[in-house]
């Protein structure tokens, strides 16, 4: 079926929109940083409101005194200061909650639910309030964008480089948005939208590709299960790495701090959340990537089954697949890990990102193998 | 996730309770600290017992796993074997020092090599060596009830109270009725026991999923092992109008399995009646394919009855369990050589391998050792749609719109008897000479008159090639269901949390009773259980005042007070 150019058009427009209203985003995030009142120096037990409203100082407490508690057991502990610190908190609230509660008697002292992501917004101050406008109307250009591509050439959006990395880093915007709002984290908007603007602007300028029809290899259903998953995962690991970057800038400015090496109170990293947070935050979004990823190979082996009559041949994008599958398990298991928690487990999560770039980036690029995309013969 | 290794003869069932005593955290949950060295073990067990710790501890398994990753890197970037001898030897003329000594490190057949099969043996020999003794573990704790309930709930990392008007042993019977209808696993004071309360636990899907997950995986490296020894994988060239049937014999190349013999391939017979190939002729993807079908007739087993199919890319011809599909295509020109005689002494289509993938311009050779006086043989490129470029041939599209055959003829007296067998696509011209100093090119329809009295070639024709491959994989859906397995192991264990939830009731100075809750989730990966713990509290305070004695008390609201625990 023919490409329709009309539509076609309408997608780039929305692309190009998208990257622009993206920028804008960032910069209300950035003018958070500077200009924004400080949120985080709330502690727990002086306003406990605010802790879940914030991207959950008790949650921080509770990994800080798990790590702590680790570290008591003869494990490296790598909680530093923050997690010691959270754990003596975390004692003292109890303690003082027990007393009122039993001295009382007749009140009920139920865990708060949490305050609505829309207030949440509002209170966070205009520059937040700005910058997630900003961003939920770029998300929309941007998803608009990639249906219309969609539809302009009557297949799943993700058949070339250009495609793909424009449909991940919608996934990744569209899922960092969510964990924003889910985790009230406004102080990692700057970072990952920024690196998100910085991909979607490296595709358009660099690997443009205008809208084509597929080779025959490519011509199967499969192409919307398999590369689907893989670029959902892609997008999901993409903020993972983001997290994992700014973790061990958090942590290492933390043990330098606590070894006297520096001098705390560095506007910038004070205000992005505490490396034990982060470290959960890291947490989560891979083991969200994980089983995406695992599916996403699954339904590749079978395609290949498909397509090339075995479901797995160590094709190089497929042995760099499983490369970074491989490494994101060795992540998992390293958290779980006495003596790999912490920076080390981050940066084997990094490593699997890199492997992932690498896979996209070099492997199907330069490295001819079936992946190449260039049909039979 | 706590990884405190908690002695086994913990006696504080506080602290049990609150750290999740048992040993098992994390992914695979072996026990991943320290390991201690063969002494710890006592002299009767030694250095064996020692080591196969060693093996199964989660330190070695992510050693192991590093190493695999490792290990897979140099598969992708040297050529290999299994997928292109040629490139391996094109390898090896180039790096005519280097490649000998990667050869004996196997890193041309790195996932076949000795090493590399060490490493992955040695990862399933740990998770062996973790997932049992694990499954044992689970199976004991879904027998043995929850632990008692902590003597100070409001210690624990998620906690709640809230006052009753029913006196201890009511307020906490409520509440485990609420709890066990949430599918809790409940433990209530026994006569031994001091106090009211309830200690209910969920969530043994998670440690289930997880060991799936992991059995999971050794049933899709059994598959694997599977296809490797009884699969077959082979090749075949049909050029249209021609048949073959699935033996050993009649295929070009084949892969066998360890364990497979000439018997065991499917007993089929194929016909390549035509093939087809149609390409975008307009806009950028001119000259992309557009789609490629081979149509067939076979016959299931002989004397069955002949069925056709349409092989196409993503589709292929299954017959019983045998695939047949369409892996590469390309032009087969018919040539005529006849003597000055005028006897035919060759007349076939003969495959041509494409040199440029994009406009299919091919070589191939063409021998004729029945040549007359000398044998003849013939090197040619063919062109599909030829355009002169600067002066010479080039092809503008991979259609056969304007093809065009360009040939060098040789020729010798007896060169080709020789018993030394030879590639039916390469031309050995060591003995031979050249008849013409130029290529001379041919349109269908053509004939050269060849020097030296050698006759004359006739270009009669274009026929197209398309190559199959045919396999048996026996492991195929093994691995398929141990694939999908493991993806719901890992589902489940990312999913599900295990938690526990006590319930203690105190007599309260004015009547009635004071309830405290606490909550406790051993991986709270997903994050949730901050949540479920507040509603689930919320209920219980709410289910306690629907059940109080007095109906006329006001409801009480949960005020906006932080989790205590936390």
């Amino acid at each position: 079926m023919a490409v329709n150019v009309g539509l076609a058009q309408v997608s780039s427009d929305f692309m190009i929109a998208a990257l622009l209203i993206y920028s804008l985003a960032v910069l209300g995030f950035a003018g958070d940083f500077a200009f924004g009142r400080p949120r985080r120096a709330v502690s727990a037990a002086s306003e406990p409101a605010a802790e879940l409203a914030a991207v959950g100082v008790a949650g921080a407490a509770r990994v800080g005194a798990a790590v702590g508690a680790a570290g008591t057991a003869g494990a490296a502990g790598t909680a530093g200061s923050g997690g010691a610190a959270g754990a003596a908190g975390s004692g003292g609230a109890a303690g003082a909650g027990g007393d009122s509660a039993s001295a009382s008697g007749a009140v009920p002292v139920l865990p708060a639910r949490k305050v609505p992501a829309l207030r949440a917004i509002w209170e966070a101050g205009p520059w937040v309030r700005a910058a997630m406008t900003f961003s939920v109307v770029g998300l929309l250009a941007h998803v608009i964008a990639v249906v219309t591509r969609g539809l302009a050439v009557h297949r799943a959006p993700w058949g070339n480089m250009y495609e793909f990395v424009t449909a991940l880093t919608c996934i990744a915007a569209l899922f960092f948005v969510y964990v924003m709002i889910r985790y009230r984290a406004w102080a990692l908007g700057v970072f990952v939208m920024g690196a998100i603007v910085i991909a979607l602007g490296l595709a358009e300028t660099v690997i443009y590709t205008a809208a084509g029809p597929l080779v025959p290899a490519l011509q199967s259903y499969w192409l919307s299960i398999h590369v689907t998953a893989m670029t959902l995962a892609t997008g999901i690991f993409f903020v993972a790495a983001v997290l994992g970057v700014m973790y061990l800038v958090a942590d290492r400015y933390r043990a330098r701090v606590a070894a006297g090496k520096a001098q705390g109170g560095n506007g910038l990293i004070e205000r992005i959340p505490a490396p034990a947070q982060l470290d959960k935050l890291t947490y989560r979004t891979v083991i969200f990537g994980f089983p995406i990823w695992t599916f996403g190979v699954i339904a590749g082996a079978i395609w290949a089954d498909q397509a090339w009559g075995r479901y797995w041949g160590w094709d190089p994008v497929e042995t760099w697949a499983f490369i970074t599958w491989v490494l994101y398990a060795a992540y998992l298991h390293a958290r779980a890990t006495a003596g790999w928690r912490g920076r080390a487990a981050h940066y084997i999560q990094l490593l699997g990102f890199a492997s992932l770039a690498f896979n996209i980036l070099v492997v199907q690029v330069f490295i001819t193998g079936m992946h190449s995309y260039a049909g039979v013969g | 996730m706590t990884d405190i290794r908690t002695p086994r003869s913990q006696g504080a069932e506080t602290d049990a309770a609150a750290s999740f005593g048992d040993k098992e955290a994390g992914l695979i949950g072996t026990s991943g600290g320290d390991t201690a060295g063969p002494s710890a073990t006592g002299p009767a067990q030694g250095w064996p017992r020692w080591l196969w710790r060693q093996l199964t501890s989660m330190r070695t398994a992510l050693v192991l796993l590093f190493l695999l990753a490792l290990g897979s890197g140099p598969g992708s970037v040297l050529p290999q074997e299994g997928a292109d001898p040629g490139a391996v030897q094109q390898y090896f003329a180039s790096h005519p020092a280097l490649a000998p000594w990667l050869n004996r490190l196997g890193l041309f057949n790195v996932f076949a090599a000795p090493w590399f099969a060490a490493i992955y043996l040695l990862l399933f020999a740990s998770l062996v060596g973790c997932v049992v003794p694990r499954t044992f573990r689970l199976a004991g704790s879904a027998r043995t009830p929850p632990p008692r309930a902590p003597r100070h709930l409001l210690r624990l990392p998620h906690s709640a109270s809230y006052p009753s008007a029913l006196p201890p042993d009511a307020a906490v019977g409520v509440a485990a009725s609420l709890l066990g209808g949430r599918r809790f696993r409940l433990r209530r004071a026994q006569g031994g026991d001091s106090g009211h309360w309830v200690s209910a636990e969920k969530g043994y899907l998670r440690e289930a999923g997880n060991l799936l997950f992991h059995l999971a995986l050794l049933g899709v490296l059994v598959s694997i092992a599977l296809g490797g020894l009884f699969g077959y994988k082979a090749d075949k060239l049909l050029v249209e109008g021609q048949r073959f049937a699935d033996t050993p014999a009649a295929l070009d190349e084949i892969h066998p399995g360890r364990l497979v013999s000439g018997s065991d391939f499917a007993p089929f017979a194929l016909t390549l009646n035509s093939f087809s190939a149609s390409y975008y002729t307009s806009g950028q993807s001119r000259g992309e394919p557009s789609n490629f079908q081979a149509n067939v007739t076979y016959t299931a087993s002989p004397g069955a009855v002949p069925a056709s199919y349409r092989i196409r890319i993503n589709d292929p011809l299954s017959v019983d369990s045998t695939k047949v599909y369409l892996i590469g295509h390309g032009y087969a020109p018919v040539f005529q050589v006849t003597t000055a005689q005028g006897q035919v002494v060759y007349n076939e289509a003969t495959p041509f391998i494409p040199a440029n993938t994009g406009t299919l311009l091919s070589d191939g050779v063409v021998k004729v050792p029945e040549g007359s006086p000398s044998q003849l043989g013939f090197m040619g490129v063919f062109v599909p749609t030829a355009v002169s470029v600067g002066g010479s041939l080039e092809s503008a599209f991979p259609a056969a719109d304007n093809p065009v055959v360009s040939l060098i003829a040789y020729s010798c007296g007896s060169c080709m008897n020789s018993s030394v067998p030879q590639s039916v696509y390469q031309l050995d011209t060591t003995g031979m000479q050249k008849l013409t100093a130029t290529p001379h090119v041919l349109f269908p329809g053509q004939s050269w008159s060849l020097p030296g009295g050698n006759g004359k070639i006739t270009f009669v024709g274009i026929k197209q090639w398309a190559s199959l491959a045919i396999t048996y994989d026996p492991g195929q859906v093994p691995a398929l269901v141990c694939g999908i397995l493991a993806l719901g192991g890992l589902l489940l264990s990312f999913l599900v949390r295990r938690r526990r939830v006590f319930v203690r009731a105190e007599p309260a100075a004015g009547g009635g009773s004071l309830v405290t809750v606490g909550g406790l989730a051993r991986t709270d990966a997903s994050g949730g259980f901050e949540d479920e713990f507040a509603s689930l509290a919320a209920e219980l305070a709410a289910a306690d005042a629907s059940a109080a004695p007095e109906p006329g008390e006001t409801k009480r609201e949960p005020n906006n007070q932080s989790e205590a625990g936390a």
